[in-house]
């Protein structure tokens, strides 16, 4: 047996947002792999015929919405500081993919409970008045049918949705909610919207939105994860 | 980022469309006088991949008041979204689009691209034919391997540029300079016919016989040349290569490095243009290469490197540069990759030091079934070099070989085509003669190509066979094949047939492409988009018959079309060398004697070239 080298589990937060933000996970995956050759971090691989560095994500993030708070644990060979990885990583990063931490963790992302999202929505209908409609539209139970690999899933998600707001300034709705990250409660916000594409859908006929993650709680829904 | 986010999470991999990738050059505008999209006319996994435009890219971009960015052709539910939106075809880079740019260059790989070229102009807002373009327009500047006779485009096109671009680029930009400061177009495009390597098509007009053949060129100026000499790179060594790439997001077909190691061919296969167009043979040294290569390396993250070239084998120190990059490869968990390899360098040794060649699949290209036609072909190689060859990937491990045939050669015979199949049941045969085979079925995968006569090679003037008997000989192949270990696939035959219409078009195919273009046909070179009716349908609405272009012997005291253009390799080279196929008698590569193809008086610094040797 080759014995395994001392490894050390960083937490990376980050940040992914721009052009970045319509790349899929896998993607994500080799553009990170690529930039720790380029920071020549010293990154811990796996042994055996095909030898990768090793990495997780935090949670999923559908194309198209972009992120404040993304994390990854990576394994390194050297006990390196965060200040210093954080500076190596931001050099060969993309400039829409930056890091803003990097720790050794006490946690695990298993206790990820929730997310917190901005979507700001752009309509000719947007309005106070719509602000309010929106939130009477998410008012009692959310059905929706979920797509999993098992087939189309009718599901209320009204559980799993929690604190919605929306204010209309500059001509833009800004609406904000937590969402579900739980494994078999997880809440794309992609539900949200066509729920209210369907509720709503003179006003958002002619809509469109960018959608961020904001923030992500432990299951409290209330402390902020790290 | 001017394309609304809403159409983004509509279209089917929007990384193709975004930009922000590691490595992308972004300018301030104001420090800018000369932009230049260089367009590549397929998606962009596909443009992302082409060494051209990444070495393009580097050499423009460096020059500090140029800015060269990437466009690519939208992929359908793209184009569907910019058309119902009224969004014209933009830069990566910048978002801006492309009818702003200063000069508008595209790259031309394969003949299929042109209408995808047409389409993106189109998108672009970019009038179509030259002369419809003023001095409000964009120059629309051509090049890459099928520029070497791009007639069919020569309407539509400003200048093609003829052979290799790395400095070539730079002289079009001075001259662009000269016309920004006041000069009329007429005036630029007959100051930039001067210039080496520089095809202008307006500045020539073109007299036909009453049979259709071409019957002179008359240039439109004392001053332009007659013949439009190519542009080559003398010391492959001093040649600009990037240090840095663009960092695709998305998986692109040459997702890697692509070390290009030397240019030229010293085999002659008498099919093959490339192997001619790319003469004289220059190298690289492998100091040169270690070195390149390990500042790409570090700079880009990449985790493999692929060798490139025509036929890599043949660099005289491939074994030397393999040892070489090993040393630093393995420890930075770095793959070497080859392309392609000639059965005759296929050795124990090189399986166990190329990790694609230890773990991929083995692929050979015998091209042709009988060894009778692959002297015709210049294609030297025998069956027992093959059985060789096989012998050794069998003994590594290996049950599957593929195998590469052209169909529809000049002089094939149906004896031809069962000599296919016989050899792929010796190539069965001697799996199990290999003692150390390992205990499974082996298979053998054939894959045949339809032979398309190609401009400024020895088989230019032969006629491609007539669809119906390219047809025929496929079923011919199938109907013969009764061994299930032998899989056959082969190209779609109309594709070939229009690909040679084009290859050895003239301008009066013009109007072809511009009725193709009023049809909305594009990216052709996929088979889900390329409609054969449409085609036939369209030649018909101009009235031109394909059959002239493609299933017609071209006499050989003919004007062809790509006379005009000077390749370095002699008109007359190639006639002898089609004068020894029908003769059955082979060409010896360069390493072992000059056969006199005339490429050495481009000059440049090659190991194989001896002429050239004693003129430097």
């Amino acid at each position: 047996m080759v014995s395994e080298d001392e490894r050390f589990e960083l937490r990376v937060k980050f940040t992914k947002k721009g052009g970045l933000k319509y790349i899929s996970h896998l993607d994500l995956a080799r553009t990170v792999r690529s930039a720790f050759l380029r920071a020549r971090l010293p990154v811990w691989y796996t042994l055996g015929f095909n030898p990768h560095p090793k990495f997780n994500f935090s949670l999923p993030l559908s194309v198209g919405t972009s992120s404040e708070c993304e994390f990854m644990d990576i394994m390194l060979t050297e006990k390196l500081d965060g200040s210093k990885v954080t500076e190596m990583l931001n050099a060969a990063f993309p400039p829409d993919l930056r890091v803003t931490d990097a720790y050794y963790p006490t946690t695990k992302f298993s206790q990820i409970g929730w997310a917190e999202y901005e979507l700001d929505i752009t309509s000719p209908y947007a309005s106070d008045e719509l602000a309010g409609r929106i939130l009477d539209a998410l008012d009692g139970d959310i059905n929706i049918v979920k797509k999993s690999k098992s087939g189309m899933k009718p599901m209320n998600i009204a559980p799993y949705v929690r604190n919605a707001s929306c204010t209309f300034a500059d001509g833009k709705l800004i609406f904000r909610v937590l969402l579900s990250c739980g494994e078999n409660t997880f809440v794309n916000p992609k539900y949200l919207i066509d729920h209210l594409e369907e509720a709503l859908p003179t006003e958002f006929a002619d809509a469109d939105y960018t959608t961020c993650r904001t923030q992500v709680y432990y299951d409290d829904g209330v402390t902020v994860f790290t | 980022m001017r394309i609304p986010e809403k159409i983004l999470k509509k279209v089917e991999k929007p990384g193709r469309y975004v930009g922000g990738e590691w490595g992308q050059v972004i300018k301030d505008k104001k420090d800018v006088n000369v932009r230049f999209a260089f367009c590549f006319p397929d998606t962009y996994e596909i443009g992302m991949s082409n060494l051209g435009v990444r070495i393009l890219y580097d050499i423009m971009n460096k020059i500090p008041d140029v800015w060269c960015e990437r466009a690519y052709a939208p992929w359908t539910d793209m184009e569907d979204y910019m058309r119902a939106n009224d969004i014209p075809l933009w830069a990566i880079e910048s978002s801006d689009e492309l009818r702003e740019f200063d000069i508008v260059g595209f790259t031309l790989q394969y003949e299929l691209c042109y209408t995808s070229v047409l389409n993106m102009l189109n998108l672009a807002k970019i009038p179509l034919l030259s002369a419809d373009r003023g001095a409000d327009s964009p120059i629309v500047v051509c090049g890459g391997p099928c520029a070497y006779n791009a007639e069919p485009m020569a309407d539509f096109v400003d200048i093609f540029i003829i052979g290799e671009g790395e400095y070539a680029m730079t002289d079009l930009i001075d001259e662009y300079r000269k016309y920004k400061s006041g000069m009329s177009k007429e005036d630029f495009l007959h100051e930039a016919a001067k210039i080496e390597g520089f095809y202008v098509p307006s500045m020539y007009t073109v007299e036909y016989n009453p049979d259709g053949t071409i019957k002179r060129y008359v240039p439109k100026y004392d001053d332009v040349p007659m013949k439009i000499k190519k542009r080559i790179v003398a010391d492959m060594d001093k040649s600009p290569f990037p240090e840095n790439l663009v960092m695709p997001y998305i998986e692109t077909v040459q997702d890697r490095i692509v070390l290009e190691v030397y240019r030229g061919c010293i085999r002659g296969c008498r099919f093959c243009q490339a192997g001619m167009t790319y003469r004289p043979v220059r190298e690289k040294t492998v100091e040169t290469l270690n070195e390149q290569a390990k500042k790409l390396a570090e700079n880009t993250g990449y985790d493999e490197i692929t060798l490139s070239s025509l036929s890599i084998s043949d660099y005289s120190c491939i074994d030397h540069l393999t040892d070489e990059m090993l040393k630093w490869t393995d420890d930075r968990k770095i793959s070497l990759s080859l392309p392609s390899l000639r059965v005759n360098s296929f050795t124990k040794e090189l399986m166990d030091k190329i990790s694609t060649v230890r773990t991929g699949g083995i692929t050979f290209a015998p091209e042709a079934g009988t060894q009778r036609l692959r002297d015709v072909i210049n294609k030297n190689i025998t069956k027992e070099e093959l059985l060789r060859a096989c012998h050794v990937a069998f003994a590594g491990g290996k049950t599957q070989v593929k195998l590469y045939f052209m169909q529809g050669l000049p002089t094939e015979t149906d004896e031809d085509l069962d000599g296919i199949l016989e050899l792929s049941r010796d190539v069965i045969e001697e799996f199990y003669h290999t003692p150390e085979r390992m205990k499974r079925t082996p298979q053998v995968t054939l894959s045949t190509a339809c032979f398309i006569p190609k401009p400024f090679t020895p088989f230019q003037w032969e006629a491609q066979c007539d669809y119906d008997e390219l047809i025929r000989r496929q079923r011919y192949v199938v109907s013969q094949n009764n061994d299930r270990r032998i899989k056959y696939n082969y190209h779609n035959a109309a594709v070939s047939r229009i690909e040679a219409v084009f290859a050895r078009g003239d301008r009066k195919l013009c109007a072809v492409l511009s009725e193709a273009a009023r049809r909305g046909m594009r990216l052709d070179s996929w088979e889900e988009f390329f409609d054969y009716e449409q085609w036939l349908d369209v030649f018909a609405a101009v009235g031109i018959d394909p059959a002239f272009y493609a299933n017609r012997e071209f006499g050989e005291d003919e004007w062809l079309p790509w006379d005009v253009i000077d390749v370095g390799v002699s008109k007359e080279f190639l006639l002898r060398e089609r004068h020894n196929a029908h003769a059955g008698k082979t060409t010896v590569s360069c390493a072992e004697k000059c056969s006199g193809c005339g490429a050495n008086k481009l000059g440049g610094e090659c190991t194989w070239c001896p002429k050239t040797k004693d003129s430097n």
